[in-house]
């Protein structure tokens, strides 16, 4: 580390307290639901940018995540906190269930397992009406007895802190080089020693655990709960903002949660063709710069203007 | 590191860049929620129609307290949780001063949470779960049908009026549906009507398994509360399979059965059907329906047959002129304002309940009929007074 | 009840059965999952409805030539888009995921939200065997999808070309060695899968109407198909596809009709953990 940088993180964290406070009630929105998209895609990034799992099924872990939570807290009265935590803990169980049961099967059959989890998942919550509201959605409590969209902005952004330290940490250490080796060259990790097998499930689980947190607030702060969260749409978003920022960087993921979400903003003034628009930017950004965003800026300071 | 560093900083820049908008006001806008897209999306060009209509017709008549009235119409797509952010945006973004419209029970339910606690008035116009006025929020209003005001009103007093037998009720899984469907079992029990009942998936496009079922009951009325384009398939293949013509299906929501396309998807098994409407070419109860039929007929070249279409209308009128009465626009004096509506609508005149401690709060009933199409042409069955013909089987 | 269980089983199964052809087919070729496959099944219901209703055309040359542009359109996403791909196949699975999404909000601006439907083939119903009334419509998708199928594997089995796909899909560097060229014949099993899905499309959009968003649960259909009878393996997507059909008819009729859908995952799970290359699959993951 350079002493240069040394001042940039916390510079951004200061910057990223005051954001919120000069801009109206709606602008606070956005931000808060980019925030939510920050540690969707960056936790999904760990399963597809570092160990090379492309997972389906991440949304549905969201949403595992704010079931839980949301139903504990509309039905059994208790503390969100709790259920968030109980929702977390659960969406880490399942993480490790798939995880291990995915752990013979690479590539594809990983994709169409979560893509069938996620299926299951919605065909239930859809058909169990009678304890999740099926797509009527489900009112849950807030998390503040008084609500404030400035609280719960520092609530997102203290919970997307922890999930980005949690996988920089990840990324950074032993087990981070671990997990590069075991997306660049299976066979060679083996090779020397690297246990590959465990190292997937590990990161499946911990992806998985940062959905169900993410999903359980998220669903606190929207107040209803809905199939939409663990849905195939929702998914897509957070693929797409990975793809766009940049798959298997660490901040790649942060900048694409956030351009997508504040251009989606700027294009639904002209109409409701954000979702197509932003289809085909992550369709070009894929076929023509798999590194997205940071790639491009990688390439362009690699390459002085001439 | 260091790249990833500046890479937030451009981040952060263009978020800042994003939240400094702004914009004047030099009109009064109100808003209006309803699905543009998903199943229900006629409804939202329905909503359109009486939109621009009813926006001429008050500006016409001088405006809201001088100024022009304005709308600006947020698409809920059938969907709860985009139903409560447009709701949201309409308020935060668009600093509208009113919200009213919605067609999907579910929607609107989670839009009165929004509504209750952004204090803004809302005035639901078509969707029609008793819960909607029945959690007595102070800043709800609906000025359209509630489900146990159709059922006990129109749809049980008609299949009580006609004699049927054996009835199979077959609602959709929403609030509409499920809330309407065991209002309506609960009026058949009290009628002492044989009946069986089944929920179903409002996007199926398959329902043959289900009507095998229904067949087996041997109904002579099937009660379907199925809204959107998944009432033409219930339709078409209940002729398939042959549960209709023995049995006669009634749409318990209409305006499906008035959608442009009804007759391409159901083909022939949709003579004989019936539906409930509050809208027929030759019932006007009011000189403003006349005067609504004349305009719409006059800016868009065709008749008018989804009564949404009037629905948002009258809902557009009473907002006015509540607006008007109220000589402001903030929310408590809008809600005393609209406590003391008495207005002619295309529907009647139209006076809120306030009565706290049931549905009735805040809540004005229109009356509604039930239609059949025989040989493509509308005939009144019920009320009696309004009929036009009688039931054929 | 059974037997029109049974019946609905059998005609849904054929559908499965020629959709999830086309997955294994390029499954088999090239490795590829191609996740758009059930928006060009419903690109091409589109194209039927445009041409016969709109255009006027009579409905069989409008139903070729539905098929013909999905195939050219199926050559235009393999030379721009899977090309680049070979060798990683996640990220050509991305790559039509992203695609999926991108066609499904096409179709919504071009076609509107509103199920579009083909003219039928023939209106009415019939009794069958004095059981029950069925649709004239899905008797006649039944017949042409079966006869579809059959020559599918005429091709297959007695054509040069049908020779040439077999062995690639069976040894995929023999093949070369032996002369075949396999980027032009990616490139045309690519087209031919999705013409497979673009001939479900306009069987059975004039019985399930398209919507932009229909085709996702008929990708999903297939894929399960796919890894139940299989990778790669035809026939495997023959006795797949029916056997999901019958499955999940007769599990609406007797079990749970809201529940019809879960049984396939539940499948597909199930035969993961078990059998993981499926009923006919070679034993190579």
């Amino acid at each position: 580390m350079t002493t240069s940088v040394k001042w940039i993180w916390p510079a951004v964290l200061v910057g990223m307290c005051l954001l919120p406070l000069g801009v109206g009630i709606y602008p606070q929105h956005v931000l808060i639901v980019s925030l939510f998209y920050v540690m969707m895609a960056a936790s999904w990034n760990l399963l597809a940018g570092y160990t090379g799992q492309v997972s389906f099924g991440h949304a549905a872990m969201a949403g595992i995540g704010a079931y839980t939570s949301g139903i504990l807290a509309a039905k059994a009265g208790l503390n969100p906190w709790i259920g968030i935590a109980a929702g977390t803990l659960f969406a880490a169980l399942l993480g490790l269930g798939l995880g291990a049961l995915c752990l013979k099967m690479g590539g594809i059959y990983l994709s169409l397992t979560t893509l069938a989890f996620s299926q299951i998942l919605h065909i239930i919550i859809v058909n169990e009406y009678e304890v999740t509201r099926g797509t009527m959605g489900l009112q849950v409590p807030g998390l503040i007895p008084e609500y404030s969209k400035l609280a719960y902005y520092y609530i997102l952004l203290a919970a997307t802190v922890l999930v980005l330290f949690i996988l920089y940490r990840m990324i950074h250490s032993n087990l981070g080089l671990n997990f590069r080796a075991v997306q660049n060259d299976e066979t060679a990790a083996r090779a020397v020693g690297v246990r590959v097998l465990h190292l997937r499930v590990l990161a499946f689980t911990a992806a998985s655990a940062m959905a169900g947190f993410a999903g359980g607030l998220y669903g606190h702060y929207l107040l209803l709960v809905t199939p939409e969260i663990p849905s195939l749409d929702l998914q897509f978003y957070v693929l797409a903002m990975t793809v766009i920022g940049g798959m298997g960087s660490f901040v790649g993921p942060i900048l694409g949660a956030f351009a997508i979400n504040i251009l989606a903003e700027k294009i639904r003034d002209y109409g409701e063709y954000h979702v197509l628009v932003f289809g085909l930017v992550a369709l070009a950004t894929a076929r023509f710069a798999p590194e997205g965003l940071i790639g491009v800026w990688r390439s362009l300071r690699r390459r002085p203007a001439r | 590191m260091k790249r990833h560093g500046k890479g937030m900083a451009i981040g952060l820049v263009l978020a800042l860049a994003f939240c400094s908008a702004a914009w004047a006001q030099d009109t009064i806008k109100i808003g209006v929620v309803g699905p543009r897209t998903g199943p229900a999306a006629a409804t939202g060009a329905a909503f359109d129609e009486g939109i621009k209509l009813a926006v001429e017709y008050v500006n016409g008549k001088g405006g809201v307290l001088g100024k022009k009235l304005e709308v600006a119409f947020e698409d809920t797509a059938g969907a709860p949780d985009k139903a409560a952010s447009g709701f949201e945006r309409l308020v935060t973004r668009d600093k509208v001063v009113m919200v009213l419209g919605e067609s999907h029970s579910s929607s609107a339910l989670a839009q009165i949470e929004v509504a209750n606690r952004m204090k803004i008035p809302f005035i639901v116009v078509e969707a029609w779960a008793d819960e909607i006025t029945a959690k007595n929020y102070r800043y709800v209003f609906r000025a359209g049908p509630s489900n146990s005001g159709v059922v006990n009103q129109t749809i049980a007093q008609w299949v009580k009026a006609e004699n049927f037998k054996r009835a199979f009720v077959v609602a959709e899984n929403t609030d509409w549906g499920i809330g309407i469907g065991k209002l309506t079992e609960n009026a058949l029990a009290k009628a002492g009507i044989p009946y069986e009942s089944m929920i179903t998936e409002r996007n199926s496009q398959d329902h043959y398994v289900e009507l095998t079922k229904i067949k087996a009951f041997k109904p002579d009325v099937v009660l379907a509360y199925i809204y959107g384009v998944g009432l033409h398939y219930f339709v078409a293949q209940a002729g398939e399979t042959g549960v209709s013509p023995q049995a006669v299906v009634l749409d318990g929501a209409g305006p499906p059965s008035l959608w442009p396309d009804y007759w391409k998807n159901v083909g022939d098994y949709g003579d004989l059907e019936c539906f409930v409407s509050s809208m027929h070419e030759k019932v006007e109860l009011t000189p403003l329906a006349k005067l609504f039929r004349e305009a719409y007929t006059k800016k868009f070249g065709k008749a008018p047959t989804d009564y949404k279409s009037r629905s948002i209308f009258d809902g557009i009128l009473i907002a006015a002129d509540a607006i008007n009465r109220a000589k402001a626009t903030d929310a408590e004096k809008l809600v005393e304002a609209l406590e003391k509506t008495n207005l002619e609508t295309t529907r009647g005149t139209a006076k809120f309940g306030l009565t706290p401690g049931g549905p009735d709060y805040h809540q004005w009933m229109p009356p509604m009929l039930v239609i059949q199409w025989q040989n493509k042409q509308q005939v009144v069955l019920y009320p009696p007074q309004a009929a036009t013909g009688k039931l054929k089987r | 009840m059974l037997a029109i269980s049974v019946m609905n089983g059998l005609v849904i199964g054929v559908i499965y059965a020629l959709a999830a052809l086309g997955v294994s087919l390029v499954v088999g070729i090239m490795n590829v999952i191609n996740f758009a496959h059930g928006e060009l099944y419903i690109l091409a219901g589109y194209f039927s409805f445009l041409f016969a209703s709109t255009l006027g055309m009579p409905f069989a040359p409008a139903m070729g030539l539905a098929v013909a542009l999905v195939f050219l359109f199926g050559l235009l996403i393999e030379r721009l888009l899977i090309r680049p791909t070979y060798g990683n196949d996640m990220y050509s699975l991305i790559l039509t995921f992203i695609l999926s999404i991108v066609l499904q909000n096409a179709f919504l601006l071009i076609f509107g939200p509103y199920p579009n439907k083909p003219p039928l083939w023939v209106r009415g119903a019939s009794e069958i065997f004095g059981l029950f009334s069925y649709g004239n419509q899905r008797l006649a998708a039944l017949v042409s999808g079966a006869a579809l199928i059959a020559l599918v594997f005429l091709v297959l089995q007695k054509t040069w070309f049908g020779r040439i796909i077999r062995a690639t899909s069976q040894d995929r560097a023999m093949a070369e060695w032996n002369g075949v060229n396999t980027t032009r014949l990616n490139m045309l099993s690519f087209g031919l899968g999705c013409a497979l899905a673009a001939a479900a499309g306009v069987i059975l959009s004039p019985v399930f109407p398209v919507t932009p968003t229909a085709g996702v649960p008929i990708a999903l259909t297939a894929f399960v198909v796919v890894v139940l009878g299989g990778m790669g393996s035809m026939w495997g997507c023959v006795v797949g596809g029916l056997l999901l059909g019958l499955v999940e008819n007769l599990g609406a009729a007797f079990i749970s009709s809201g529940y019809k859908n879960v049984f396939g995952f539940l499948i597909l799970i199930l035969v993961l953990l078990v059998r993981p290359s499926g009923l006919f699959g070679r034993a190579k993951l």
